[in-house]
């Protein structure tokens, strides 16, 4: 879990060019969006992409997205469950 | 019905990005390109939306901004630009991710930027503004039909101050194609060498001006926009002559009234006959500034001209870098520029002092 958060944090850095933005910089609860990292809508699609490329996962349903996105623990916690569910 | 120019911002090849007179010094360039000189432009975008943005996005926000700084406003009620090439940058990054994803998993972040239209919306997002919105893509008319539009809507009285730019970002890529075509000169020149160069070919350049517009005369105002015209293809030299006197008679301009002519001249030798043909047969005494040395040769160049001209009637002086032929004397009161893109897109632009 801790070698995925911190390669999802390198990867979400990489794609949505944070360029003030260290990856050790975003804590692995804080909130991705709005207060937290100051993520936004264009950021979300951003990352169904990352998801996508590096992990081969489709977000089936949309409604899961705010609970998914939350932290990095979150989308950690939702590729670990859908890695052992293959 | 007056034009006023309130207030004016560029970003190019020189370090123009400021506000305040014109560059003293020019930065040297050798070579077939002249690369942006690029501000910090965290002093007027913040840091979550510049992780977004092109070059040329940068570019032209940057220009808008300082351009309504130096007006004095915060919000003008319509932005219009101009553009030949659009978010370029953007566009090949779009494009080379469809090829190599085999058009699938594309990031929307470079499609959003890749369309021409950008710069206008992102600064129209930034201020807040939801008033008329448009951008030009036409060629080396691009700039030119920008004001024409901003213009027209001044005059008919739709909305009090606008904001009109230009902005064309140059490439990696853009070079290399733009080179094929047998554009740019082969041989080594500098800033001091190209404008008398009287060689095949010229130098690329890039760069981004925007103009506050507005209708009434204040404190900030710059420069009067008393005219302006565009020439698609003349048959010949005699034709653009006649043309540049018939709109020097339609804006009651004598050619002694006019204290310099500011020309195209980009060291092609070709393409420079008509400008060397203007001056010595239509103004032969009229003083001649160059600006193509400053910032290079792209579609919407003639904006830079623009910027330049506003500087020289705001500060009432020609900076000794732009000049290129005869001596300025006494009051700068009229301003003419005269500029064509590949011999095709000719145009006038007159400006005068307020």
């Amino acid at each position: 879990m801790e070698n995925l958060m911190a390669a999802l944090k390198a990867q979400i850095v990489e794609q949505l060019n944070l360029q003030e933005v260290k990856p050790e910089d975003i804590g692995d609860d804080q909130p991705l969006f709005k207060d937290g990292l100051g993520l936004d809508s264009i950021d979300a699609l951003e990352i169904i992409v990352l998801l996508q490329q590096h992990y081969g996962i489709r977000i089936a349903n949309p409604e899961q997205g705010p609970e998914i996105f939350y932290s990095v623990r979150t989308i950690a916690e939702f590729i670990t469950a859908h890695q052992n569910k293959q | 019905m007056n034009i006023y120019i309130q207030g004016t911002g560029c970003v190019s090849p020189q370090a123009t990005a400021t506000e305040g007179p014109f560059p003293a010094a020019v930065i040297p360039w050798q070579g077939a390109r002249l690369k942006n000189w690029d501000p910090d432009y965290k002093q007027w975008i913040d840091v979550k939306l510049i992780r977004r943005m092109g070059r040329v996005i940068k570019m032209g926000v940057a220009s808008a901004k300082l351009s309504l700084q130096e007006a004095g406003i915060e919000k003008p009620e319509a932005i219009i630009t101009g553009t030949a090439y659009g978010c370029l940058d953007d566009t090949g990054v779009f494009l080379t991710k469809m090829i190599n994803q085999q058009e699938e998993l594309l990031t929307p972040t470079a499609f959003i930027q890749s369309t021409h239209n950008t710069v206008a919306g992102q600064i129209a997002l930034m201020l807040g503004c939801h008033g008329y919105n448009n951008t030009f893509v036409h060629k080396g008319f691009s700039f030119e039909n920008a004001l024409l539009d901003s213009i027209m809507i001044l005059r008919e009285g739709r909305t009090g101050s606008i904001l009109a730019g230009a902005m064309d970002e140059l490439t990696d890529h853009s070079f290399k194609i733009l080179s094929r075509f047998d554009l740019y000169k082969k041989e080594p020149v500098t800033q001091d060498s190209l404008l008398r160069s009287n060689t095949h070919g010229t130098v690329a350049g890039e760069g981004a001006a925007s103009f506050v517009l507005g209708t009434e005369k204040g404190a900030h105002t710059k420069a009067k926009l008393s005219g302006l015209t565009t020439l698609y293809r003349p048959a010949g030299k005699a034709e653009i002559m006649a043309d540049i006197e018939a709109f020097l008679a339609a804006h009651s301009c004598n050619r002694e009234e006019i204290s310099l002519i500011i020309t195209g001249r980009n060291g092609d030798v070709a393409g420079d006959e008509w400008y060397e043909h203007v001056e010595n047969n239509l103004l032969p005494e009229i003083p001649v500034a160059c600006f193509k040395h400053l910032c290079g040769e792209y579609p919407t160049a003639s904006a830079f001209a623009m910027w330049m001209a506003c500087r020289i009637l705001a500060e009432q002086a020609v900076p000794a870098s732009a000049m290129f032929k005869g001596n300025v004397k006494g009051k700068q009161q009229k301003i003419l520029i005269y500029n064509h893109h590949k011999q095709t897109h000719h145009s006038l632009i007159l400006l005068s002092a307020c």
